[in-house]
């Protein structure tokens, strides 16, 4: 850096002789005048002798020495002309200069410096290794370093040359040594630039999730104002049907009907299901009742997807028994929980409170299903009941708002359930599909078609339009069939000899997509089967102990079983793809786009997220020990879309995003 | 290894393909953009020898010391760099007597105000040889044309 600073000054001295008045040029002027007069006086006399003429020159020559006086003359300039012109001038440079300018207060506020390295270091480090030059440079000295090092020998040590060398080689890796600890200084303050960013965006990150959390409480209420102008709007419409009809006296009583039926038909809320068509419904609802109306709303909450994972939107004391089953429609929409208590009581899952509760089977449900408005239930009592959720006399955001005003909020946990008004769910019910001979273990519907497992050791398949059912699958027929056709013996029904298998569910989960069938049974085998044929097409063998649920999608199979594993197969070729294993047998299991949730015996839900390869908890467990709380087992799981619930054995249902 | 460049590291510029290097890395880190990459860009900018490039170096800059007040001291210096090398003097000696008043003993700032008075001095004197010329002239036009109109009365 010393030569560059010199370097510099020669560099300077072309610069001056370009110049109009060079100072140079004059300086050597004057020592040429200088030189000329003593050469003519010099032969005559020693130049001290004639002191006036030395004065003279001396004062020419101070005369002519510009620089100093070019200084003062100037001193009181700040700037150049030009700069000055420029300045005023050129829209361009007066633009940058506005872009570029440093205002005073920030001149003022310069904290003393106390970095490791400056910038100009910094980029004197980083810049070689940005340019294929600089790398071929650094290759270069590697590579002289290894002639040099092979070469060592060759020369006698105690020669000068090689003393010069190593000492040029000692400065060369000082430098380097230098270098490398400018760069890791940078990559330090890098790492704590990014750490002082991400605390930033943290922060902007709550702020716009409160602003979400705002928007989404906003949304929900302006839905509630649609939904009662909507209302007003078909009253009002029929106030001007009504007195249409009166005035032109014309219609007669089935024409009326006729309209009607043609209204129901035309608005279009159950347009591929023909539920509505079935006799029961139709005679159970009062010509005069309101049109029915969604309780799903129009627009689809996304802040939990905002959420941490992990963190508890809700805590609702849904029964005082434990859960026995579960299921929502959509995040935040409306969910149905049934416990040991008998009861099924369906939530509104936006305000936590209760809807209604379903009076109907006269034993505990055992499973549930929700699928838009309809719901599925299969009790012990051995039937099976669909309901139309929609049907019920629900406001959102009733007489109740008032007293609990922040009910759209994310309630506590202490929320104590509202009764609701017991005839809510009067005309809920839609029909009741009696077959089986034993309780109801699972059932699952998709369209028109339903399969309900029993522990009567069938496996019955329904035809929602029609109501009724279209045959009967004999687990133990198609295990003895199968053992009789493959030699194998893959598909016998095998006896586990888990003590608790005497207690679980012979039929302990179904799916079933069109003509696809799937079931786990009580043996550990998981059987697909084929609805047209009503045969076994494959059979699954893993599980050691009873299968308690199960879900597929369009690649994998996912079975969840008492003998604390989940298997994820592949469906195409029938082979395990993955599998893993919890400390107590899993009761229940779900899994969405991202995750794999499962109720293992724990005051937790137990998470795979399958995109991280991660391992999780969720739920009350985690901080419960913190807190000093002992929650209940979880018995129950279900997921949609991150937004999951579990139903625990004290009967508490928690929400969370996941 | 001193802390800060001499006007001569400012002077050499570098070729098209390094700073298209330190453009696109600046590019790449978009809106994040570290600290260390925005000045290694616009070092390089300052070092060109267009002056579109020094403009837009200078103006990263002085981002720099509005954004990162840990630099602004070094930062002073840079800026008084840049704006030399613009010629805008005013600006540069700005910068540079803040740096001085606050580091009366460093060197490369002391330098740079040299530089700079040098740089005022000589292309002041030439303003004022242009000025006194066209002064001189005028008077010589003047001169004639007084005596030409002193001679037809």
């Amino acid at each position: 850096m010393a030569d560059d600073h010199n370097a510099f000054h020669d560099d300077l001295g072309p610069e001056d002789d370009t110049s109009i008045v060079s100072t140079r040029g004059l300086e050597h002027f004057s020592r040429k005048v200088t030189t000329t007069a003593s050469h003519l006086i010099g032969p005559l006399a020693d130049p001290n002798a004639h002191p006036q003429y030395a004065n003279a020159m001396s004062e020419i020559a101070r005369q002519i020495q510009r620089p100093s006086i070019q200084r003062s003359m100037f001193s009181m300039a700040r700037t150049t002309p030009t700069d000055l012109v420029r300045s005023k001038l050129s829209a361009r440079e007066i633009q940058s200069r506005a872009l570029s300018y440093v205002p005073e207060e920030l001149l003022e506020n310069i904290p003393e410096g106390d970095n490791s390295y400056s910038l100009f270091q910094g980029f004197k480090a980083t810049f070689p290794e940005l340019t294929d030059e600089g790398k071929k440079h650094r290759r270069r000295v590697s590579r002289g370093r290894k002639l040099l090092d092979d070469h060592h020998h060759a020369i006698s040590p105690d020669s000068p040359h090689a003393v010069q060398k190593l000492r040029k080689e000692k400065g060369s890796m000082m430098h380097e040594l230098e270098m490398l600890s400018i760069r890791k200084n940078m990559a330090s303050s890098e790492i704590r630039e990014i750490d002082n960013k991400i605390a930033n965006l943290a922060g902007m990150r709550k702020i716009i999730l409160e602003r979400l959390a705002g928007l989404e409480q906003e949304e929900a209420l302006m839905e509630h104002d649609i939904l009662d102008v909507e209302a007003r709007l078909e009253e009002a419409q029929d106030l001007v049907a009504e007195t249409e009809t009166t005035v032109l006296h014309t219609p007669t009583h089935s024409d009326d009907d006729l309209v009607k039926d043609e209204e129901e038909e035309g608005s279009g809320f159950m347009s591929q299901s023909i539920y509505e068509k079935l006799p029961s419904s139709n005679t159970s609802t009062p010509s005069k009742s309101k049109k029915p109306k969604s309780i799903r709303r129009k627009s689809m909450p996304i802040l939990h997807e905002h959420f941490e994972p992990g963190t508890s939107i809700r805590e609702i004391r849904a029964h005082p028994d434990s859960i026995t089953a579960l299921d929502f429609d959509a995040p935040f929409g409306t969910m149905v929980t049934a416990a040991m208590d008998d009861s099924v009581r369906v939530w509104d899952l936006n305000a936590g409170r209760c809807i209604g509760v379903l009076d109907g089977h006269t034993a505990s449900v055992r499973t549930l299903q929700v699928e838009d408005n309809i719901l599925a239930t299969g009790g012990m009592d051995a039937t099976i009941r669909l309901w139309d959720l929609s049907k019920s006399h629900y406001d959102p955001h009733g007489n109740q708002v008032e007293e609990d005003d922040d009910g759209m909020a994310f309630g506590n946990a202490n929320d104590q359930p509202v009764d609701p008004p017991a005839d809510s769910m009067a005309d809920c019910g839609l029909f009741t599909l009696q077959a089986h001979v034993d309780e109801i273990t699972a059932l699952h519907f998709r369209g028109d078609v339903l399969v309900s497992g029993s522990a009567d050791k069938t496996i019955r398949h329904w035809d929602l339009e029609k109501g009724r059912c279209v045959q009967t699958l004999d687990v133990m027929w198609a295990a003895a069939q199968a053992s009789a056709t493959t030699s194998t013996g893959e598909g016998t029904w095998r006896q586990t000899s888990r003590a608790s298998d005497r207690t679980a569910d012979f039929v302990g989960a179904l799916q079933v997509f069109d003509s696809a069938l799937a079931c786990g049974t009580a043996d550990g085998m998981v059987r697909l089967w084929d609805l047209r044929s009503g045969q076994v097409t494959r059979s699954l063998v893993g599980h050691t102990g009873p299968v308690t649920c199960l879900q597929f999608d369009d690649v994998h199979l996912v079975t969840g079983s008492l003998d604390r594993s989940i298997r994820i197969w592949d469906l195409r070729t029938g082979s395990i793809y993955d599998a893993y294993a919890y400390e107590n047998p899993i009761t229940s299991m779900m899994f969405d786009a991202r995750r794999i949730v499962c109720a293992a015996g724990e005051d937790v839900v137990k998470v795979y997220d399958k995109v991280e390869g991660r391992q999780w908890d969720c739920g009350a467990g985690v901080t419960g020990a913190e807190e000093g709380k002992t929650p209940a087992i979880v018995e129950r799981v279900r997921i949609r879309d991150g937004y999951m619930i579990e139903g625990r054995r004290d009967g508490v249902v928690g929400v969370w995003t996941c | 290894m001193t802390q800060l460049p001499y006007a001569i590291d400012a002077e050499t510029p570098l070729n098209p393909a390094e700073l298209n290097v330190l453009k696109a890395q600046y590019e790449k880190e978009g809106d994040m953009v570290g600290v260390q990459t925005k000045f290694n860009y616009a070092w390089g900018l300052v070092k060109s020898n267009v002056r579109a490039d020094q403009h837009l170096g200078v103006m990263l800059l002085s981002e720099i010391f509005r954004t990162s007040p840990e630099r602004r001291r070094e930062c002073l210096y840079y800026l008084a760099l840049g704006n030399y090398k613009l010629g805008n003097y005013g600006e540069a000696r700005r910068y540079n007597d803040l740096l001085l008043d606050k580091e009366p003993h460093n060197l490369q700032a002391s330098n740079l105000g040299a530089l700079i008075d040098d740089k005022v001095a000589k292309e002041g004197l030439m303003g004022v040889a242009i000025i006194s010329g066209v002064a001189v002239a005028a008077g010589v036009i003047g001169g004639v044309l007084l005596r030409n109109l002193g001679r037809k009365r």
